[in-house]
């Protein structure tokens, strides 16, 4: 109730005491401008989602999972809140979407996929996502495509400050400050999230019972109500930026990550022990730092990078219980380097062609150990030099037709896999609605990781790169009015990927990855946004998009009483939608997030009898109002945000409840340093 | 209809569909079951981390399957990574691993009637149960290096036997149970090579068997006082090992703790098991196919009794379970197929000849009979 009274309190006194406020906003009625804007030859037939500044720094609590989640079409698996969410493109697996940021990969050099719940997206300024083919001109690997995350210039003059200050349910705490400094030639930045929370939300557990019993007869049972225990999170992360750009064309930069972060990893709903007696919990500590220079010229453009990535991963599973001999059931340790280095060309001999050239090296080093006796022998310390080389040539022989091709080159290890060309084209069709259809064809590899090769137990040395072939098409418009945009994106894409990696448990009581599966993804991506201006001042604005993805098994099966030939692959909803209106009056934003899974399966058969075969389909919904509020000296924002607005009891993965209706309040500060604002 | 009016009405539309809470968990109604006569439980072991554990029931004279019905019976699942079934008094006990629970269900109904937690205990991720007698049982662990005590009847907990292992080489795997006069001997498996004897009277172990193959799987004691005995060989990888993956069958006397025999046997696929019949006079093993000898043999016989069924493309199943049912020695083999799906069990005569073979759940593993 207190909480209740606290939101009601602040949207009052946002709306009451700063009601004045709404006399410095003034609307300008424009004319309308033809936007006649040139399509880059750098993003010919490139299937691309970027995302917007607004939706990425929508609020400090936000994940690059959630963001994920609510404003693409990419399936984001999430085991729950500030726990492990990783992403997939088009039905493809965690592992098949490779992420970079400011150039530099980043997925994990043992598991070979991200977590996406460690990026807080107040940290990025922009996300492209390329889907399937047209991940090529940007790294290998991703056989479903790729996450481009950059940070950039804030371009500002002076200095900065913003604050913003989260108290949510579940004694959740977020903070987050963000200092820049911008003259002439620097800019600079620090930003600083900091995000705590005990996490201990309650549900209704239906997976477990209580029996109630009078004189030792049972009378009644019900389905407990109980915490989410040992969801706990302590995530710091701080991200420092500097950047030079000179008149000659010269642009320096230099951007460091940093994260420490503690999480407990939370009990099934399942599991009747207790956390008192029990912790099990990860701790990472993971810093990246990216050096850059760019050199702009009229016809060509050099780039250079280098980059390093440390991370330690510790985890832990262990009794608190006194009296017991063993503590440790498992204590382990990964500690994972990463150097990285890249060379960048780009050069357009004439308005319609453009030639470039990329070529990157890594180094991964992995060290793994176990000192638990439970895991005695559970030990690894390999690395691998990883090359990988693109030549691009992008052609534009009329107005309305453009092609391009690449082809790239992988070596891992000292294996090179073949070549792997992409074939990319567009055409404009309608030059008032700006509708251009687009095509791409491309094969593609991605190389084992490190665990998968030399975990131990397990790791299998031979394994084979998982290797694809995927093509796509599709168009999008635009079209700009006086009062409205409209614009959209239809996708229809076709791949197949064989030689999937799979790790399934063994005989001897651990898990081992082999080659096995085939797998034959399409389906239809679409996305849609619009904005419509009221006269009066109000603008609506709303985006959205849908996704269907059969992503079917034809791998070997296992013998004769395999049922998973030609069944939807695990996990992965054969539909999946979502809406974000958004509706801006003067000072206020309302914002409403919808978004929709389909069933998902959780047996390789897609047996809904069983029981647990299946994971019914969900809706979530969060609402949030944010109110403006400009002074003299500073501005100030508070936003009040509902999520599981409509308090759905719901699960995203087998026995992990999520969290019901909670709430919670940013008060965001900016002061003015100059009084001319 | 104007635009206007139109637009609302899409817009009031597109609301309440967007507006519609969706739940997907819940509770359901409880199935009431009463089945007499004879029956086979088998306790399918699900995947770990995922809390899918099932239980099914199979009559065999109607060779009718019923699955998932602990969750049918009672509206709450069985849990995270099913070990063990044990069947006494008309009381079936279930050992659920990682959720660190011991059900009693009542055999005719699948009702609960009994539950055993971690908390204030010494368990933490039970396998085996084992009834020394009426009031007492016996609890081994996969981390705990305790054997803990409870009343099977009240599921009241009684205490622990301290293993005495170290930590180091030699943590508390304790699995199979066999008892010879007041002495119980308990196969420790993970990492680990060792046979402790517990003297029941005392509830304190009192001897160790060292074997010198690693991991000692499955373990059964023969109406000779002979204690059988597999092992996995552990595992043998690129640079790391704990074994070298050759299973290999151990005798040993019950009563002078001396290994007998040992027979190193073929580098297997499949799970390796031992069973007796109900007489203990028979014992059958999975190393691949499935074998059977006479207690008295001194080896394996070189033809399997039953082969490991082969598909057309001659690909051979993998065989997960092994149970003998000890009224008509009828077999039940498992096959976890792919481990994320249905499994299938096949039944067999005693003298082999397929019978019937039938679906149920993730990753059968182990049975019991009524």
């Amino acid at each position: 109730m207190a909480r209740y009274g606290l939101l009601i309190w602040i949207l009052w006194f946002a709306s009451g005491a700063f009601a004045q406020e709404g006399k410095v906003d003034y609307e300008l009625d424009l004319e309308e401008v033809p936007v006649l804007a040139k399509r880059p030859l750098k993003h010919i037939g490139i299937q691309k989602t970027r995302l917007d500044t607004v939706v990425l720094h929508e609020s400090p609590a936000l994940s690059m999972a959630d963001v994920l989640l609510q404003h693409s079409t990419l399936f984001v698996k999430s085991y729950g809140r500030a726990t492990l969410a990783t992403a997939e493109f088009r039905g493809t697996s965690a592992s098949h979407t490779q992420v970079t940021w400011n150039g530099m990969k980043i997925n994990s050099p043992m598991l070979g996929t991200v977590d996406f719940s460690m990026i807080p997206s107040y940290f990025i300024d922009d996300v492209s996502l390329y889907h399937g083919a047209s991940s090529i001109a940007l790294t290998g690997g991703g056989l479903g495509g790729a996450v481009e995350l950059c940070t950039k210039p804030q371009d500002v003059r002076g200095f900065g400050l913003k604050y913003v200050q989260g108290i949510g349910s579940f004694s959740t705490y977020d903070q987050f400050l963000h200092l820049n400094y911008g003259g002439e030639c620097w800019q600079g930045a620090t930003r600083v999230v900091y995000s705590t929370s005990k996490n201990n939300y309650r549900y209704t557990n239906y997976d477990k019972k209580t029996d109630v019993y009078e004189d030792g007869v049972w009378v009644d049972s019900y389905h407990p109500v109980e915490r989410n225990k040992s969801g706990y999170f302590d995530d710091f992360h701080v991200l420092q930026e500097l950047y030079c750009r000179t008149s000659g064309g010269h642009r320096f930069g230099v951007a460091f990550w940093q994260t420490v972060s503690k999480r407990g990893l939370p009990f099934l709903s399942v599991d009747y022990k207790e956390d008192t007696e029990f912790t099990n919990e990860q701790k990472n500590n993971t810093a990246r730092a990216v050096l850059s220079w760019d050199y702009l010229r009229e016809r060509f453009k050099w780039a250079m990078r280098a980059g390093y990535i440390y991370s330690d991963l510790a985890y832990d599973y262990f009794t608190k219980r006194q009296e017991t001999v063993l503590s440790d059931i498992t204590h382990s340790r990964s500690y994972a380097n990463t150097f990285y280095g890249q060379l960048e060309a780009e050069y357009m001999p004439s308005s319609r062609w453009m030639l470039s050239a990329q070529a990157s090296v890594y180094r991964n080093g992995v060290k793994s150990s176990d000192n638990s006796p439970y895991h005695a022998g559970d030990n690894y310390d390999e690395g691998r030099w990883e090359f990988s080389a693109c030549l691009s040539a992008r052609w534009k022989p009329t107005e309305r037709f453009a092609v391009a091709a690449c082809l790239r080159e992988e070596v891992y290890g000292g294996k090179g896999v073949p070549p792997i060309p992409a074939l990319f084209w567009d055409v404009v069709l309608s030059k008032r609605w700006n509708i251009v259809a687009k095509g791409s064809i491309a094969r593609n590899y991605r190389c084992p990781s490190l665990d998968d090769l030399y975990f131990r137990p397990g790791g299998n040395p031979d394994l084979k790169p998982e290797h694809g072939f995927t093509y796509d098409g599709g168009i999008e418009w635009r079209k700009t009015g006086k009062r409205y945009s409209v614009q959209g994106n239809a996708t229809a894409f076709d791949s197949y990927i064989d030689d999937w990696i799979l790790w399934v448990p063994n005989t001897k009581g651990f898990w081992q990855p082999s080659n096995v599966k085939r797998v034959h993804n399409y389906g239809v991506e679409l996305s849609a946004g619009a904005e419509y201006r009221f006269p009066k001042g109000v603008v609506l604005h709303a985006d959205g998009n849908f996704s269907w993805t059969p992503s079917l098994n034809y791998g070997e099966q296992a013998n004769s009483n395999d049922a998973s030939y030609g069944k939807q692959l695990c996990y992965i909803p054969l539909y999946s939608a979502a809406l974000t209106p958004r509706v801006a009056w003067r000072n206020w934003t309302l914002l409403y997030k919808w978004c929709y899974y389909s069933e998902r399966f959780t047996t390789t058969s897609n047996e809904v009898s069983h029981i647990t075969g299946r994971l019914k389909p969900y809706y979530m919904s969060d609402l949030s109002l944010e109110k403006r509020m400009a002074f003299r000296w500073l501005d100030l924002s508070v936003k009040g945000v509902v999520n599981n607005l409509l308090g759905s009891e719901y699960v995203t993965v087998l026995s992990r409840p999520m969290p019901g209706r909670n709430y919670e309040v940013f008060l965001e500060i900016r002061p003015r340093w100059s009084h001319k604002q | 209809m104007n635009g206007l009016k139109r637009f609302w009405m899409y817009a009031v539309l597109a609301g309440s569909v967007c507006l519609c809470g969706c739940d997907n968990v819940g509770g359901e109604e409880e199935e009431e079951f009463d089945v007499a006569g004879d029956g086979v439980f088998v306790l399918n072991e699900g995947n770990l981390n995922a809390g899918n554990s099932t239980l099914s029931y199979y009559n065999p004279e109607t060779r009718e399957v019923e699955n998932g019905v602990f969750h049918r019976a009672n509206d709450r699942k069985l849990g995270d990574t099913g070990q063990s079934i044990a069947v006494r008094d008309g009381m079936a006990y279930l050992a659920m691993e990682n959720s660190g629970v011991i059900w009693g269900i009542d055999v005719r109904t699948f009702k609960v009637r009994g539950q055993l937690l971690t908390k204030g205990t010494k368990i933490i991720h039970p396998r085996h149960i084992h009834f020394v007698d009426d009031t007492t049982a016996y609890v081994t662990d996969l981390i705990s290096p305790y054997v803990n005590i409870f009343n099977p009847k009240t599921f009241v907990y009684r205490g622990a036997i301290p293993t005495g292992q170290k930590a180091l080489n030699g943590h508390s795997s304790t699995e199979e149970m066999v008892q010879r006069g007041k002495y119980v001997f308990t196969n420790c498996w993970s990492y680990n090579d060792k046979i402790l004897v517990i003297d029941t009277e005392k509830h304190a172990v009192c001897d160790s068997i060292c074997l010198d193959s690693p991991q000692p799987k499955s373990m059964k004691l023969d109406r000779n006082g002979k204690i059988w005995v597999i092992t996995d060989g552990g595992y043998s990888t690129d640079g790391g090992s704990f074994g070298d993956n050759i299973p290999c069958l151990f005798r040993i006397d019950a009563d002078t703790r001396k290994i007998e025999q040992k027979q190193a046997l073929d580098a297997d696929e499949a799970n390796v098991q031992i069973a007796l019949n109900g007489r203990g006079d028979t014992l059958y093993l999975i190393n691949n196919d499935i074998y059977r000898m006479a207690v008295t043999d001194t080896h394996l016989p070189v033809r399997p009794f039953i082969e490991a069924k082969k598909d057309a493309d001659g690909k051979r199943h993998k065989l997960y379970g092994l149970s003998i049912n000890p009224v008509n020695s009828e077999l039940y083999v498992a096959d976890a197929v792919d481990y994320s799906q249905a499994g299938v069990v096949y039944r067999y005569s005693a003298d082999g000849k397929p019978v019937h073979e039938f679906r149920v759940g993730i990753n059968p593993r182990a049975l019991a009979f009524k």
